[in-house]
């Protein structure tokens, strides 16, 4: 008995080994496949994200030889204020490139969701057209929208409202928001065609059976299509807020981050230290904070999901 | 089922919403074929003239040219790198796959603007600057991380018995993913393709720090700087913004059921 079971397993030993050495050897072909792109990632981003931080030691301007600031760039960042400003900013933008159309996405899709309307197609081709569009072109429509006499302004004096009329993003309290309201007007048409699919691949009985426990519309929104949408909820989050954090094209054409520094950015900044009056140390500096709050973001919207998911 | 209310409040809202997206676009649609500078429209002498005006005044055959030759070859290159390091990560396994996996997800936190200060005194150095080269090598190095989440989400949900049927036919490894895997995925592959190409079309802040030189600049910037020059030609800006996204546009027209099904796959996938 004895000797028959170790027989076998002997037996079986030999075969286990030779599968795995298939294993293995299918894992160096696997990384020889991944190489070209292992190797462009490496040279295009990991080694010049490690050269950042490199540089955000030091002082240069881009052409001399660089002095050793060890972690000046950094403290100068509690005293400068425009790296507060452009911190800040990032905020309001996040709350309305990402918070606000995950909400608006939501609710307008748990309105639509079981809802047959005729013409789906041709209103999700518009609804997600903004995501589509050059953000050049984007940003050049909307500063034209915004423009003292442009068509913002115009619908205003028509309704009589002619004591809101401003230049909208040459106004100090008003540019920040409007810059936002671009990023609602682009981002929402997105979540809502993601949740939207999201919520087509919710199996009906899961509904049919909410309705028969006699769960109104809103319990249904609640226990149903809420958690069930925690995977593009997570995606749509993600996506916007460093969409968010980015934010550079629409800032460049529109404002230049004026007036004053009312809408600077992170990224503008960044291009302005780097390359227009070259602080490249400083510019790397805020680089590497930049990149820091774009990890803790994503790290931070997965553990909420997975903690949702208990 | 649903009430005849719930049915008039569902077209209301949808109405609402595209009416409020579209408003911005079809009126600067309107603007482009006004004659009016101002911006104002006027619709009784509907013309096209501001279309050749921009095409000329802001060099837009040259940056087109220089935004296409990029972008096809980059959609090329990040397509075949994807295609390779997916299947590599889907169904071979790579060796320390368990570090390099994520290290490359890594790769989608990593804002370009991060990497974007070295890279460009380091292509300086090298002769890279203002050269269509240069930028195809960035684009692709900085496409790798969707690319290979892209593609391997989708060799993965690819069913396993196609792969053993594959080997046991006596397939080898490159064309098992040729000949059977990417015919099998070429709904993922066509949606990486056009997202692909609308990244790298619409890019703005790579072209205007790698490309300087207005010579080699691509459409996007070439608008942008066009926009800074003529703010008091509304319509000519309008119509040079028309021109630029036109391709995208076009594309998005053509395959908007893929490219949307596409993004719903991935999200559902995930």
């Amino acid at each position: 008995m004895t000797v028959q079971t170790s027989r076998l397993s002997v037996r079986a030993r030999p075969r286990t080994r030779a599968v795995s050495r298939q294993t293995r050897k299918r894992r160096w072909i696997g990384l020889l496949f991944l190489s070209p792109a292992l190797l462009l990632y490496g040279a295009i981003v990991l080694v010049p994200l490690i050269q950042t931080v490199n540089y955000s030691f030091y002082k240069w301007d881009g052409v001399s030889e660089p002095t050793w600031m060890g972690l000046q760039n950094y403290l100068e960042f509690g005293r400068d204020p425009r790296m507060y400003a452009a911190f800040g900013h990032v905020l309001v933008l996040i709350v309305m490139f990402g918070l606000i159309p995950l909400g608006l996405g939501l609710i307008s899709a748990a309105l639509l969701s079981r809802a047959k309307i005729r013409g789906e197609g041709i209103y999700r081709w518009f609804l997600f057209l903004p995501q589509v569009l050059t953000s050049v072109v984007v940003a050049i429509i909307w500063k034209r929208i915004y423009a003292p006499d442009g068509p913002l302004n115009t619908v205003l004096r028509w309704v009589g409202l002619d004591s809101l009329t401003r230049n909208w993003l040459g106004d100090f309290t008003w540019a920040l928001p409007s810059l936002g309201m671009i990023g609602v007007w682009g981002g929402f048409g997105f979540t809502m065609v993601l949740f939207l699919a999201g919520i087509l691949a919710i199996p009906d009985e899961l509904y049919e059976a909410a309705r028969l426990d006699g769960s109104t519309r809103w319990q249904e929104f609640w226990l149903i299509t809420l958690p069930s949408l925690r995977g593009q909820m997570a995606i749509a989050l993600t996506l916007t807020i460093t969409g968010a954090l980015r934010t550079f094209d629409m800032v460049y054409i529109t404002t230049q981050g004026g007036p004053g520094d009312a809408t600077t950015t992170p990224a503008l900044l960044l291009y302005q230290l780097a390359f227009v009056n070259p602080d490249v140390g400083k510019a790397s500096a805020t680089g590497v904070v930049l990149a820091l709050l774009c990890l803790g973001i994503a790290v931070g919207i997965t553990r909420m999901m997975e903690n949702k998911d208990r | 089922m649903i009430s005849r209310y719930e049915r008039l409040s569902n077209y209301v809202i949808v109405i609402v919403l595209t009416v409020a997206v579209l408003f911005p676009v079809a009126w600067f649609v309107l603007t482009s074929v006004s004659p009016n500078t101002s911006g104002a429209l006027d619709l009784s002498r509907i013309s096209l003239s501001n279309f050749s005006a921009a095409w000329r005044d802001g060099n837009l055959a040259h940056s087109m040219y220089a935004s296409l030759v990029i972008t096809v070859s980059a959609v090329i290159g990040q397509t075949i790198l994807a295609i390779l390091s997916g299947y590599a990560f889907g169904v071979l396994g790579v060796v320390g796959e368990r570090f390099l996996f994520p290290v490359i997800l890594l790769g989608m936190m990593v804002s370009t603007e991060v990497i974007v200060i070295p890279l460009y005194y380091e292509f300086q150095r090298v002769g890279l600057t203002n050269s269509w080269l240069g930028l195809v090598i960035i684009q692709l190095g900085m496409g790798v991380p969707f690319g290979t989440y892209w593609m391997r989400a989708t060799f993965r949900a690819l069913p396993r018995s196609v792969m053993d049927s594959a080997a046991v036919d006596g397939a080898g490894v490159w064309s098992t993913l040729w000949r059977i895997l990417v015919p099998m995925a070429r709904p993922a592959v066509l949606t990486l393709v056009i997202l692909s190409f609308m990244w790298t079309w619409n890019d703005f802040f790579l072209s205007l720090i790698f490309l300087g030189d207005p010579e080699k600049q691509t459409a996007t910037v070439a608008l942008g700087a066009f926009q800074g020059r003529h703010v008091l030609q509304v319509n000519l800006m309008a119509a040079g913004s028309l021109i630029v996204s036109l391709p995208v546009v076009a594309l998005y027209l053509f395959f908007q059921r893929e490219f949307i099904s596409g993004v719903m796959a991935g999200a559902v996938k995930e």
